[in-house]
């Protein structure tokens, strides 16, 4: 039988990531694919709304502390074939306890001015 | 090249937003060079599986290739299924909080967070019930007849130890060890056995008869003695063994001693008897279990819970083996073993049967609910299949 151990190396090794979550999905502009391009500004006003400015649009959403948190794991042992079962294993990267929720339709930024100032 | 606070700037002021109503900090969001490429995965937690991770426990899936993955911590099974959502969801490492930046008086009013990685769906969990069923069929391949069986001298392979048995079984660690305790297993030379009931009950018959020749109490059966007067029959591992399975053990006055479970005794007893016929006589049964039992001891039919069942409609009424160990694990297949063994149930009959179905919190009226359709039979409540059973 398989048994996958995902690994932690606690909590002085684990990571407090943020996780976003929008609406629709993400492209890429550029065919180049994703890495390193751009998505946005993320602001938060005083009374701790976040606003997201992606492209064209602005975004509003909710500061939103998970009920259940989420666990990122990787992937370990990549892809060398070995003549034994390839044993995959994942370690906790990191632990989500807070999301950035942007439901609202984005607002779009009517400009008639140049992009560059 | 990273955005500059100008650039920022001049992207507020485009999209007419305000500096002055928002935290002088901004993130600016690219996406980082393994962002595309899926090897991250989102797993949400149930309560207390982060705890678990945050002290450094790792968690276990398990699974053949034909069984449903289930994960496992130290002491607890979940299922796992992939949940989709609508949504993108992106991961991103060093991003912050508003409260976290309000906190932090920094300097910088930029942050450049590059995003990890993202995705539209993720684990799910679902704590469930281990399914522990394999465990007893695994043991039972090669049960230990006692040191004097001709199987023992040679090499087997169906023995297994508690790593072994971790890598066969969806089950947590803990969930296997309370269920070899629960079934009476005992590790001997390093590997989990089952007795075969044959030997179990030479053992206890051992002890038993030790018990009336020195006119014992049931309550206060010596260890030591029981060692040194049977310690010649079988060996003093297996004279603790049965001691340990039947009895409560206890200290007093620094000698250990076992109380004697009596409705364990009755029911093993009656398991010895009904497993030699289809079934029995009832009150023939009654009469002949009454009798085979120790001096003190009293038997019950309620002490049959999940062993035999009862037929009150045959004249005269009888009685038959029904073990629910060797029914289907599986909540509709176990309903539907039980409706094809006998059509209508009454809750205090098929209760027995069902009470390992139960997850945490749920009653076996809420089973019955769920996996049965009740009627008035007689003035009395029974239950049915929901679908015509073959």
């Amino acid at each position: 039988m398989v048994q996958i151990i995902i690994s932690s190396t606690g909590a002085g090794g684990l990571a407090q990531w943020v996780l976003v979550e929008l609406q629709g999905e993400v492209e890429p502009r550029q065919s180049g694919g994703l890495a390193g391009s751009l998505l946005g500004d993320l602001h938060y006003t005083h009374e701790g709304i976040p606003v997201l400015i992606v492209g064209h649009h602005i975004l509003y959403g909710k500061v939103v502390q998970l009920e259940k948190p989420f666990a990122v794991l990787v992937k370990q042992g990549g892809g060398e074939p070995s003549p034994a079962e390839p044993h995959t294993s994942y370690t906790v990267t990191a632990l989500i306890k807070t999301k950035l929720l942007f439901k609202t339709r984005p607002k779009p930024i009517i400009t008639n001015v140049p992009r560059k100032v | 090249a990273m955005r500059s606070r100008v650039e920022v700037d001049a992207t507020l002021q485009t999209a007419k937003l305000n500096p002055m109503e928002l935290l002088p900090v901004v993130h600016c969001l690219s996406f980082g060079p393994q962002a595309g490429t899926g090897e991250c995965y989102l797993l949400q937690l149930e309560p207390g599986l982060c705890a678990e991770l945050e002290a450094g426990r790792s968690l276990v899936i398990r699974g053949e290739k034909d069984e449903q993955a289930v994960l496992c911590s130290e002491d607890k099974t979940y299922d796992m299924k992939i949940a989709d959502t609508s949504n993108m969801l992106l991961f991103i490492p060093g991003c912050k909080t508003p409260e976290e930046l309000k906190a932090d008086q920094a300097s910088c009013n930029i942050i450049h967070s590059q995003i990890a990685g993202f995705s539209n769906n993720y684990w799910e969990l679902r704590r469930c019930r281990p399914k522990l069923k394999k465990l007893r069929k695994l043991l039972m391949e090669d049960p230990y007849e006692g040191p004097d069986s001709q199987k023992d001298q040679t090499l087997t392979f169906s023995k297994y130890t508690i790593e072994d048995l971790l890598s066969l079984i969806q089950a947590s660690e803990q969930e296997i060890l309370h269920h070899l305790q629960f079934i009476d297993a005992c590790k001997i030379e390093g590997y989990w056995r089952i007795l075969e009931f044959d030997y179990e009950m030479k053992l206890l018959n051992h002890v038993i008869q030790l018990i009336d020749s020195e006119s014992w109490s049931l309550s206060k059966v010596p260890l030591r003695t029981c060692l040194e007067e049977l310690g010649s029959l079988e060996p003093t591992e297996m004279i603790e063994h049965i001691l340990l399975s039947y009895g409560r053990k206890y200290v007093d006055i620094g000698e250990v001693y076992f109380e004697m479970h009596e409705d364990k005794i009755c029911r093993a007893i009656a398991q010895m008897l009904l497993q030699n016929a289809v079934k029995f006589n009832l009150s023939e049964f009654q009469e002949v279990w009454q009798q085979s039992v120790p001096e003190g001891m009293t038997t019950r039919l309620d002490q049959l819970k999940g062993l035999a069942l009862v037929d009150k409609s045959s004249r005269p009424e009888t009685i038959f083996l029904l073990k629910v160990e060797d029914l289907p694990e599986e909540n509709q297949e176990r309903f539907n073993s039980l409706f094809s063994i006998r059509e209508k149930w009454t809750e205090v009959d098929i209760a027995p049967y069902i009470q390992d179905l139960c997850a945490e919190k749920q009653t076996v009226g809420a089973l019955l609910t769920k996996y049965a359709r009740s009627s008035m039979q007689n003035g009395v409540k029974v239950y049915n299949s929901r679908r015509p059973i073959s």
